[in-house]
């Protein structure tokens, strides 16, 4: 909006009063487009910000939000004497750079794979394959994780007995989770992401990559110096909206997969299971939204820290 | 710059907004709909003020349609006997006070969470609330404002006979700063202390001649049923028991009376010749925690449950008991009066003649057995609700009209059970319990004026039992005290999260290293968390009401 409004103001020049108005009319087809995206952020972004003041309330349902007494920061205080805080705040970093990192770069390697494909039957079986996991639900994907790994009647540790190895009980190791949970993510994840990375290829122009091969340069070096470059301007985007949910967990496949198993906790426990255990029966809404907002407020520091730092390297990119 | 300026803002305002709606899901909703349900409720509040000074005239013109709400999952759809029941009950409704019932069913897939959460809603859309004390969050709802109070008035005038059969001592069990929120089933003999139903034929085998009477006994009949029957799965738990067992290890192994409604571990109390000075066992008695965690390691060796006991959901182990795949079943007094029961459906005691079903209660070594209290089962009116008064008009009858009761608790006579001319209930020739049963959960105003007997249990075994418990039982003592835990309810869910944790591990033997290891950090954890703080603070509750 603020690049449109640039450059209506150059090309309108002198004319300053009648400018904002012209702009709008000139424009107008434009911001109708995105009309239904303003009013979405307006209704369920912009108005409910005043209901952040639940979090410094004891809330009760006769007051309501703005009538339920004030408590400042009491609600937080909850989060701090659990003297958990720093190990859930990283827990729930470290899994989502892992998410992210890895993420990225097999969707990334995905899409490419998909680009080079030459039979399209088999392209589009393979991408409808990989597409599927991400429709399953996480409750589904928990019990799917139990039937494979648990001890006494597993699919895996059927197979070991059969092969006369030794069970594997990964239920009670928590050193093993870390590394099962990201699988699971990436299995679930990596079709929809790639679809992403896929249609930014498609976006490349395709005359560069004819020059390129009149040029004589091979598969590995199209992918160098042509695919990759292309793909710069959407991975850089897509990190920067991830950061800004870097400490917000994934509670539907940590909560479903590891449960309430307490042994796996030191390794698995993110903020938002570990909200929901302490908070669930007791309801408390204040709580809950006292939480969001801390989880925001870091988000917001990182989406921050991390466009000044793309800004610093390559302003081109950076969101603003 | 000011452009920056302008971004960075609507970025943190972006951000923001998430938190307010994204990660706190329900709290939006749940206020805005709340304001005018309270507002809803104030109004009818002051009509019933106008109505109950004018007895006589209760209007019940309009036909209105009461829901109420209750714990436990839905009938089966391929059974419409509880719909029939209920078109036969609404005439009858209809008639009295013209009114309409309809149930509304939490499943018990994470009852309490979305219990509480339909509460919350207060959209007017549930009218009667099944509530409890002790395993459901009737006082934290109640301070919430999400009951309604009731008055003497309203309850003289739309429930009269729940009035006069309730006494005067047991209304005040059911107030919260001097207003009634609970109607008590405060008659209806229960039992729901725990323990373990066991197999008695199997015990006596084991060598066990008396049946199981301590934990020791339960060691030497696990390990017995291990042995002689490789299919049967001692005791096929799920990760969910570890509160009760280590409560009932504590029971069993002191005088310790628990305080409900504080945690669910109930982790403060007082001894039985003491009972007003707070303690928590789980601080104090640390031979005995350490003796309990040796135990369960030994019983998780033996192979008592599945491996993955932690993760497993899937459980469906009392079913199993009656068809003979475990050996125990891990509940309260009340379930053993079924399981011991030979019912329709309980092949063990067709497949083998001599299956008993013993019980050993928590307590038993010490003859430590506290009775129920009364608000083990109340039915609340939502503040929310739109027609209050007409509510507790149908309550009324459901718990004191003899027709209403029968149909409500049993269902339709000749389909879903039947009287012999002891005068106690059987079920009907051809009767299929996936068709012809009834699911009205009804826990909340159960009358034993009312009450038919059931011929099928074996009343013979209950009622030596239950003999055995009045001879023993010292009543709840903290009827009365509703603590505000307002200032250590941050230490009290975060002991909780203690609590959960390492008890699971040490209730199912899955800790590393040796028991005293174990119960020691445990009880370091409780204490960094404040444990102390809120045994004070309870303390000088304790003396401001007692003393």
């Amino acid at each position: 909006m603020g690049k449109g409004k640039a450059v209506a103001a150059s090309a309108t020049g002198g004319k300053k009063k009648r400018g904002i108005r012209e702009t709008l009319w000139k424009y107008r087809t434009l911001e109708l487009m995105c009309l239904p995206a303003i009013i979405f952020f307006f209704m369920f972004s912009y108005m409910p910000l005043p209901g952040i003041y639940v979090a410094f309330v004891n809330y009760n349902y006769q007051g309501g939000i703005f009538g339920s007494p004030f408590i400042g920061l009491q609600n937080f205080q909850f989060l701090a004497e659990s003297g958990k805080l720093f190990e859930l705040t990283k827990n729930t970093i470290l899994y989502n750079l892992a998410f992210i990192i890895l993420g990225n770069i097999l969707a990334i390697f995905v899409a490419i794979l998909l680009n080079e494909m030459r039979s399209k039957w088999f392209k589009k079986v393979s991408q409808t394959m990989m597409f599927l996991p991400y429709f399953i639900s996480q409750v589904l994907v928990g019990i799917l994780v139990y039937n494979l790994l648990n001890y006494d009647y597993g699919f895996v540790n059927t197979i070991l007995v059969k092969l006369g190895l030794e069970k594997w009980g990964p239920y009670s190791d928590p050193t093993v989770w870390p590394v099962l949970l990201v699988i699971i993510h990436l299995w679930q994840q990596t079709g929809y992401n790639s679809v992403v990375y896929f249609a930014a290829i498609m976006g490349i122009d395709a005359e560069i990559i004819e020059a390129a091969k009149v040029d004589g340069a091979n598969g590995f070096q199209k992918i160098r110096y042509i695919i990759l470059p292309g793909l710069r301007p959407t991975l850089v985007i897509l990190l920067l909206f991830a950061m800004g949910g870097i400490v917000k967990g994934n509670f539907g496949l940590f909560y479903n997969v590891v449960g309430t198993n307490s042994i796996l906790f030191p390794t698995t426990d993110i903020i938002e299971t570990y909200v929901y255990r302490a908070a669930t029966t007791e309801f408390n809404f204040s709580r809950a939204s006292a939480v969001g907002l801390y989880q925001s407020i870091i988000g917001f520091i990182m989406v921050m820290i991390s466009n000044f730092v793309v800004k610093k390297i390559e302003p081109d990119y950076s969101l603003f | 710059m000011k452009r920056k300026l302008l971004a960075t803002l609507l970025c943190a305002s972006m951000v923001l907004g998430l938190a307010a709606c994204g990660s706190s899901a329900g709290s939006d909703s749940g206020a805005t709909a709340n304001t005018s349900g309270a507002g809803d409720a104030q109004a009818t509040t002051t009509t019933d003020d106008g109505a109950s000074t004018d007895a006589a005239a209760i209007d019940t013109s309009e036909h209105v349609k009461i829901v109420y709400m209750t714990t436990g999952g839905a009938p089966d759809p391929a059974s419409s006997q509880t719909d029939e029941m209920l078109e036969q009950l609404n005439a009858i409704l209809t008639e009295k006070v013209n009114a309409e019932l309809e149930i509304y069913y939490i499943d018990w897939t994470d009852y309490l969470a979305n219990y509480n959460l339909t509460i919350a809603q207060m959209d007017g859309s549930i009218d009667l609330i099944g509530t409890a004390s002790d395993w459901l969050d009737a006082w934290p709802n109640a301070k919430k404002g999400a009951f309604l109070p009731l008055t003497e008035e309203m309850l003289q005038t739309y429930a009269p006979k729940t009035w006069e059969s309730v006494s005067a001592e047991h209304w005040d069990l059911c107030k919260y700063n001097e207003n009634i929120y609970l109607m008590p089933e405060d008659n209806y003999a229960q039992w729901t202390n725990h323990g373990y139903a066991y197999r008695l034929d199997w015990a006596k085998e084991a060598g066990l001649a008396d049946g199981v009477q301590s934990w020791e006994d339960l060691t030497t009949y696990f390990k017995y049923v291990k042995e002689a029957y490789p299919d049967v799965i001692p005791w096929d738990s799920d990760g969910t028991q570890y509160g009760q067992m280590v409560g009932g290890w504590i029971t069993s192994h002191s005088d310790y009376v628990s305080i409900d409604g504080i945690n669910s571990g109930a982790m403060w109390g007082g001894s039985k010749d003491d009972l007003y000075t707070v303690y928590s066992p789980y601080v104090t008695d640390t031979d005995s925690l350490v003796a309990f965690a040796e135990m369960m390691k030994e019983w998780d060796e033996i192979g008592v449950w599945k491996t993955d006991v932690l993760n497993n959901t899937a459980s469906d182990n009392r079913e199993d008991f009656k068809i003979g795949r475990v050996a125990a079943e891990q509940h309260h007094t009340q379930t053993w009066t079924d399981l011991c029961s030979h019912k329709e459906g309980y092949t063990i005691y067709d497949d083998d003649e001599d299956a008993e079903t013993g019980f050993f209660y928590f307590g038993q070594e010490t003859g430590n057995v506290v009775a129920l209290s009364i608000t083990h089962g109340a039915m609340a009116v939502s503040a929310a609700s739109n027609n209050p008064e007409r509510a507790l008009m149908v309550y009324d009858l459901l718990r004191n009209d003899p027709e209403c009761y029968a149909l409500f608790n049993y269902g339709v006579k000749g389909v879903s059970y039947d009287i012999n001319e002891d005068g106690m209930r059987f079920l009907p020739e051809g009767y299929n319990s996936a068709t012809d049963s009834i699911t009205t959960n009804f826990w909340w105003g159960r009358n034993d004026d009312l009450e038919i007997k059931d011929a099928t249990m074996n009343w013979d075994a209950i009622e030596d039992l239950y003999a055995e418990y009045d001879s023993i039982k010292i009543d709840y003592p903290y009827g009365q005290f509703v603590p505000n835990v307002d200032s250590i309810q941050s230490k009290i869910e975060n002991i909780n999260e203690i609590h959960t944790n390492y008890m699971k591990q040490i209730a199912f033997g899955k800790y590393s290293g040796t028991a005293e290891e174990i119960v020691a950090e445990y009880q370091e954890a409780l204490k960094s968390a404040g444990i102390d703080d809120v045994t004070a603070e309870l303390q000088a509750q304790f003396d401001a009401l007692y003393k």
